[in-house]
């Protein structure tokens, strides 16, 4: 080995950098709630954007460490242990769940006795979309993120001090199970949190839809994340060009997949043209929301399929950093059009509490981030496959 | 030199001792060379000076004929040889163009991949002369070659077989047609 990069977080990623996001974190939070006396309406629906943007990136993660883990990958060894760090994030994102709780009359039209009351459709959905079994599912999905969450990090930090090899064999157990919970979760809670902001509608594509969508911007983010380490001096030599190459392919296959999958879902609606299903599309399409469709269709597929194809771009940390910050912006513009036209009907209209928000979630979701990562190496130090990772070749 | 010589053969047990010879051969001024492994040996492209394939650049221009004709197929059928109405949609509706544009980008892509693979290979071939030296058929187990073809600038054949055993081959053969 030519040179062994220090796994210890220091310096100002490690002491100021937290302190700034956790700044811009309740400064994001305290203009929000000051939004939320001025429109109540506006602020649910805008933090609920911001609260999914910062959810599907953490699940996104969720899938990358679980999916690792079960196919016993070599090479995203010295990868996993940011994803890990984001996984860890699911207690804070239950609590970020709680305002959401305040204001599930605001935005769930089915949580309305009387309105569920005169509505067929609504009446016999209402076996599953009922407030108890509502409350008891969120109850099991952060659950289970948190366990298996819990679980992952805690065998792959223990390993670090006792380099137990069969604790990979443990992760890699839970894994089995972990990918078929995690499927049923992400699947359910985004029905149960975003679909069912529109409850007539009917599309059996759409937690896909959601996974499809966080599993780019959580790729996104992780490589975001190891070059940010990067140019503050960590991690170097352990992630090189060759791991920046493959998360680059993996983004851009699942980028691909969400263009498959968004697409498929709008075209057997657009095909079959029943009006229980198309009118959800008609309400996305109406006024400006047509050229935020259009952009997506364009800015989440045709610009990326074109521009993130050649390896060189992949391989160039300048523009793979660019293609990385270009998706997250885009999945959160995705999130955006699923979820406001529900409040703004007529077309795209702007409120600050969409930005501060987001920078509320995001800001505190940084610093816990950055904060626990100094407390633990940067890399599993001890993984069994650490030295296959460490000489990874991409050909 | 002989016409019917193709190049020189050497033997190595290892990959890394392939990997050094190629890289010393190289340094010496080699540059039409070949190697043949049982598996893929990490850095041998780079060792060898091999220039990326153009293989993805045909399957790129394939593809893009692909989706323009499964397009302008879709097109000229539905918008005017050959009118349908479907379930009350326009003539022109590219939304259902999308799948079989799709298809047909695949499959020229697929069929670029494979014939473009083929022609650059220079393959099919009837036979190969390396099939009718001594030692090669171990290239499947565990023989690691080192060619260097006749075509090299410096490519002589009793120097170039002496070159072959001093950065350590074995069993150096010439290769005839």
């Amino acid at each position: 080995m030519k040179h062994q990069d220090s796994p210890q977080l220091a310096g100002f990623l490690a002491n100021q950098f937290p302190l700034i996001a956790f700044a811009v974190g309740t400064a994001g939070l305290a203009l929000s709630a000051i939004s939320y006396l001025v429109n109540p309406e506006r602020f649910f629906f805008s933090y609920l954007t911001a609260f999914m943007f910062f959810l599907t990136i953490t699940l996104g993660a969720l899938f990358f460490v679980t999916i690792q883990n079960l196919v016993r990958s070599g090479w995203s060894v010295v990868v996993r242990r940011i994803p890990e760090q984001m996984i860890s994030n699911f207690g804070l994102m239950a609590l970020f769940f709680i305002p959401i709780l305040f204001g599930l009359h605001t935005l769930y039209e089915w949580t309305h006795p009387a309105v569920v009351a005169g509505d067929h459709l609504l009446i016999t959905k209402s076996g599953y979309l009922n407030l108890k079994f509502f409350l008891i599912r969120v109850v099991f999905y952060f659950s289970v993120w948190i366990l298996l969450a819990r679980t992952y990090f805690t065998r792959s930090t223990t390993q670090d001090q006792t380099g137990d090899p069969t604790l990979t064999l443990k992760n890699q157990t839970t894994s089995t199970y972990g990918i078929l919970l995690f499927a049923i979760t992400i699947t359910f809670s985004a029905v149960d949190w975003v679909m069912s902001l529109t409850p007539h509608w009917f599309s059996t594509m759409f937690g896909v839809y959601i996974f499809a969508g966080s599993t780019v911007a959580s790729l996104a983010a992780i490589s975001l994340l190891a070059m940010i380490l990067r140019k503050a001096g960590y991690l170097a030599n352990t992630i090189r060009i060759d791991h920046y190459h493959d998360l680059g392919k993996l983004l851009y296959g699942f980028n691909i997949f969400w263009s498959y999958i968004a697409f498929s879902q709008y075209f057997l609606i657009w095909y079959a043209n029943i009006p229980e299903e198309t009118f959800w599309f008609t309400d996305h399409f109406r006024g400006s929301w047509n050229s935020v469709g259009i952009l997506l269709a364009v800015g989440h597929f045709g610009i990326p399929f074109l521009l993130f194809m050649s390896r060189h771009v992949k391989r160039n940390l300048v523009t793979h950093a660019m293609m990385a910050v270009w998706f997250l912006f885009i999945h959160f513009v995705d999130l955006y059009w699923i979820i406001m036209p529900n409040v703004s009907k007529a077309g795209v209209t702007f409120a600050w509490v969409d930005i501060t928000a987001l920078l509320g979630i995001g800001g505190i979701y940084i610093g816990v981030l950055f904060t626990r990562m100094k407390k633990y190496p940067l890399f599993p130090v001890k993984d069994p496959r650490l030295s296959d990772s460490m000489h990874f070749e991409n050909v | 030199m002989k016409k019917d010589v193709v190049s020189v053969l050497g033997e190595f047990t290892t990959p890394q001792t392939l990997l050094k010879a190629v890289k010393t051969a190289r340094k010496a001024g080699y540059k039409a060379m070949e190697t043949y492994t049982p598996f893929p040996v990490h850095g041998m492209d780079d060792a060898i000076g091999i220039k990326p394939s153009k293989l993805p650049w045909i399957v790129l221009i394939c593809g893009a004929v692909g989706l323009a004709s499964g397009f302008a197929l879709q097109t000229w059928v539905s918008t005017s040889a050959y009118k349908l109405t479907i379930s009350g949609k326009p003539f022109f509706s590219y939304q259902a163009f999308v799948p079989v544009m799709f298809e047909l980008m695949v499959l020229f892509a697929a069929f670029g991949t494979v014939f473009g693979m083929l022609i650059l290979n220079r393959l099919p071939r009837w036979y190969d002369a390396l099939f009718k030296t001594k030692r090669f058929h171990t290239v499947t187990s565990h023989g690691f070659f080192l060619e260097i073809q006749a075509q090299d600038h410096l490519f002589d054949i009793e120097k170039t077989a002496e070159y072959l055993s001093e950065i350590g081959g074995t069993n150096v053969e010439v290769v005839k047609a």
